[in-house]
């Protein structure tokens, strides 16, 4: 058996309120490029599903650009350190320098691809500092080419000239804009003009001026060599908001910012220097905390703005009326996943959040489902008529769905923390929820029964005909109950594996069931007999998260800490399986099986991956 | 008397029959694997069971007990990228998280000794539970 990557639905930049943050792209390419977790995320604009990540940061990853040749992309993180590596043939490093102290937030290549500009937290030390990336001789890579005094606090942004004679601009939490000469550069002199942080700051694309935006709300217009400053922003229609992030059009006679007022605006930039506010692009939402724009792009024809919520609008710049290509994603460790089997058949994944996003195969990002009470989600299970969650207090919420909506949920308190949940395929209307020592039988929204049972339960699952239950425990056991109404009667223990169990899940035609525990042990077991059926599925390396059954009971597959997801044959032995190798950086949490040949997986790094699983 | 030359740590002597067993898997290739046990009342590592070379490697897999230890011999034969059929003796020492401590003490301190006594071992593997034996294993270390 072999398997294949089919699709990859990728995750959405890392925000974080009352930041801004840089995106940059390749023009010809239609890439763009941003950061979520250790993590660089290169997206093509026009096929969302077209997506490769570089995972070899060993630090959250903030800030990436493409070289001018697009041979090279340069990366930071927050530990200060820059990696130079290939855009193509499997990203092979090139360097990597450790630049500042502290984490970097803005860096910028300078026009013949030579230096780079880095700006960031230097923690008392430097702020900025420009080094040589590619020299003729080696000894010289790596070196400063200039002394980057005048900031006293963490320099949000900076920016190269792009033109000669070459200026590098930098800007920060100190209010102040800084304007360097050189090589090799020197403090030439600061603008004091704004009344809070500076965001951002750019350089139009013939370098005859540059912008700064800041959280005062205004924008200021310099002089390219001199840095005189020519004008503003007008005031008039301007941004009620924090303006995060500013981008040039490629013919230098527009900007666009975007601003914590939730728009974005594109402004004509005139030739006294002023800029006039030409269209308000609004981004639709419910208009909460989580539609604030922090990061913009302009491309081409493209007028690219983030969310704080994680939401990507695509706007015509030809045509501004238009409405927007809009896709999202998550930001965060997507702990599960489901298949809805509705036509088409989709996939709803949901983050710890609160998050659940659908995807449809081939498509893509299909839509968030919005809740009445967005809590956050510990424990999910769906289907076609109804969602279950339970999260971090004692409730338990049952949404009816209507088609696409989510109806008014109702909530049910069921005295602790559910650590498990499972429905009953075939009676929805029972859910057995393992708290910590013990089992809540739940029938509609009515508390059946509370029962302790003296161990500490992991995990639980309940028969789809509702008559049966198995609880794993932190000792390692499996206990098999009967259910009659409101009691549950023990009727068997099961003693395998070594450590707590972590997922227990019947197989689809309910003649076996599978366990797993934390241990990185798997057994297949036989429901009648309640024999080992399969075993030696010992092949992960850390615990094992998730487990999931293909719908005609043939395969089993594991998702474990240690990235991997292994998919084994339930009737030949465990050594013959296929192993799917660093299939989500930071660890697989969640896995569904799509159909009898396809695997949906999901992990940390907060993409869904569908992957063909290819038998011999 | 025959002084059978005692492991100092566990006192356990190889039997002759052990040791002639074994040159019969490395000169003659009569046997594809030897399970060897050790017999702790006559206090010697002694012939478990072998296997005829129409055997393969799950049936060797399935001959070793879950819950004890044993030491083994196994003859893998495969063929290198250079197209060049190849045979290597693997020594492999059984010892299961799963089984009992007093099991591992004693296979543990003997196995130097009765390692010494075969001679023309090309590689030596130990393995906790299945997945570190599996036939993979032996693959990658063959190259």
């Amino acid at each position: 058996m072999s398997s294949e990557l089919l699709e990859s639905y990728a995750c959405m930049p890392s925000t974080e309120r009352g930041r801004g943050i840089l995106l940059s792209g390749h023009s010809k390419l239609n890439n763009i490029l941003y950061t979520n977790g250790r993590s660089v995320i290169i997206l093509n604009l026009d096929n969302l599903l077209d997506v490769s990540v570089y995972g070899e940061h060993a630090y959250p990853a903030t800030v990436a650009r493409y070289s001018p040749n697009g041979e090279w992309i340069a990366s930071g993180d927050v530990s200060g350190t820059v990696r130079i590596w290939g855009a193509y043939n499997e990203n092979v490093l090139k360097n990597e320098f450790k630049v500042l102290s502290g984490r970097i937030d803005d860096l910028q290549w300078s026009p013949d691809g030579l230096r780079i500009v880095a700006s960031g937290d230097g923690k008392g030390k430097s702020f900025v500092r420009a080094f040589i990336v590619l020299s003729s001789s080696r000894w010289d890579s790596g070196s400063t080419v200039g002394d980057f005094d005048g900031h006293s606090r963490r320099v949000l942004s900076c920016a190269f000239k792009p033109t000669r004679p070459f200026r590098i601009v930098t800007c920060g939490e100190d209010f102040i804009v800084n304007f360097y000469e050189g090589p090799p550069f020197k403090f030439k002199l600061s603008c004091r003009d704004h009344a809070n942080f500076v965001n951002c700051v750019r350089f139009s694309p013939d370098g005859s001026k540059f912008i700064s935006v800041s959280s005062d709300k205004k924008g200021n217009i310099y002089e390219g060599k001199t840095a005189e400053k020519i004008g503003e922003l007008s005031a008039e229609d301007g941004h009620t908001g924090s303006i995060y992030a500013v981008t040039w059009s490629p013919d230098g006679k527009q900007v666009l910012t975007v601003s914590a007022d939730k728009t974005a605006k594109v402004w004509d930039i005139l030739e006294d220097g002023n800029g006039m506010v030409k269209k308000t692009l609004a981004c639709g939402g419910s208009g909460g905390v989580e539609d604030m724009l922090i990061g913009c792009l302009w491309q081409n024809n493209h007028l690219v703005t983030v969310s704080l919520g994680g939401m990507i609008n695509i706007f015509s710049a030809t045509d501004l009326d238009k409405e927007p290509i809009t896709f999202s994603g998550h930001m965060r460790n997507v702990t599960s996943l489901t298949v809805l089997n509705s036509v088409p058949k989709s996939i709803l994944s949901t983050s710890y959040e609160g998050l659940i996003v659908k995807w449809i195969q081939g498509k893509g990002f299909c839509g968030k489902l919005q809740r009445k009470e967005n809590s956050q989600i510990k424990c999910f299970t769906a289907s076609e008529e109804e969602i279950v969650t339970s999260g971090y207090d004692n409730k338990v919420i049952r949404v009816p769905l209507q088609g696409e909506q989510c109806e008014d949920g109702v909530l049910v308190d069921v005295g602790s923390q559910p650590k498990d949940l499972s429905v009953a395929l075939l009676s929805p209307e029972l859910v057995v929820i393992a708290i910590d020592s013990g089992v809540v039988l739940l029938q509609g929204t009515k508390v059946v029964s509370t029962l302790n049972l003296g161990f500490t339960v992991t995990a639980s699952v309940i028969s789809p005909d509702g008559t049966e239950a198995i609880l794993g425990g932190q000792d390692g056991k499996l206990r098999i109950y009967s259910i009659n109404g409101d009691t549950i009667t023990e009727q068997d223990i099961l003693e395998k594996h070594r450590g707590a169990i972590s997922v227990i899940r019947y197989s689809p035609d309910v003649s076996m069931f599978a366990s797993a525990d934390l241990n990185r042990e798997a057994v297949v077991w036989d429901r009648s007999t309640r024999e080992v059926k399969l075993k030696n599925m010992l092949f992960h390396s850390a615990r094992i998260n998730c487990l999931a059954w293909s719908p005609d009971s043939k395969m089993v597959a594991t998702g474990s800490l240690d990235t991997c997801v292994i998919i084994y044959d339930v009737d030949k032995p465990a050594a013959s399986r296929i192993t799917i190798k660093g299939a989500h950086l930071g660890g697989v949490y969640g896995l569904v099986f799509i159909d009898d040949r396809s695997v949906a997986s999901s992990g940390e790094d907060a993409f869904i991956r569908v992957w063909k699983v290819i038998p011999h | 008397m025959a002084f059978r030359g005692a492991n100092a740590s566990s006192g356990m002597g190889v039997a002759d029959h052990s040791k002639a067993t074994y040159l019969e898997l490395q000169r003659k290739k009569v046997h594809r694997y030897i399970i060897f046990k050790i017999d702790e009342k006559k206090k010697e590592v002694i012939v478990e069971k072998t296997g005829t070379p129409a055997e393969n490697y799950e049936d060797f897999t399935s001959s070793l007990p879950e819950n004890d230890c044993r030491y083994a011999v196994y003859d893998f034969d495969f063929v290198t990228s250079e197209n060049c059929q190849k045979s290597k003796i693997f020594f492999i020492a059984w010892s299961p998280a799963v089984s009992r401590i007093r099991a591992k003490m004693l296979y543990a301190t003997s196995k130097d000794r009765f390692r010494r006594e075969l001679k023309g071992i090309h590689y030596e593997i130990q393995a906790t539970d299945p997945t570190e034996m599996d036939l993979e294993v032996l693959q990658d270390r063959a190259n």
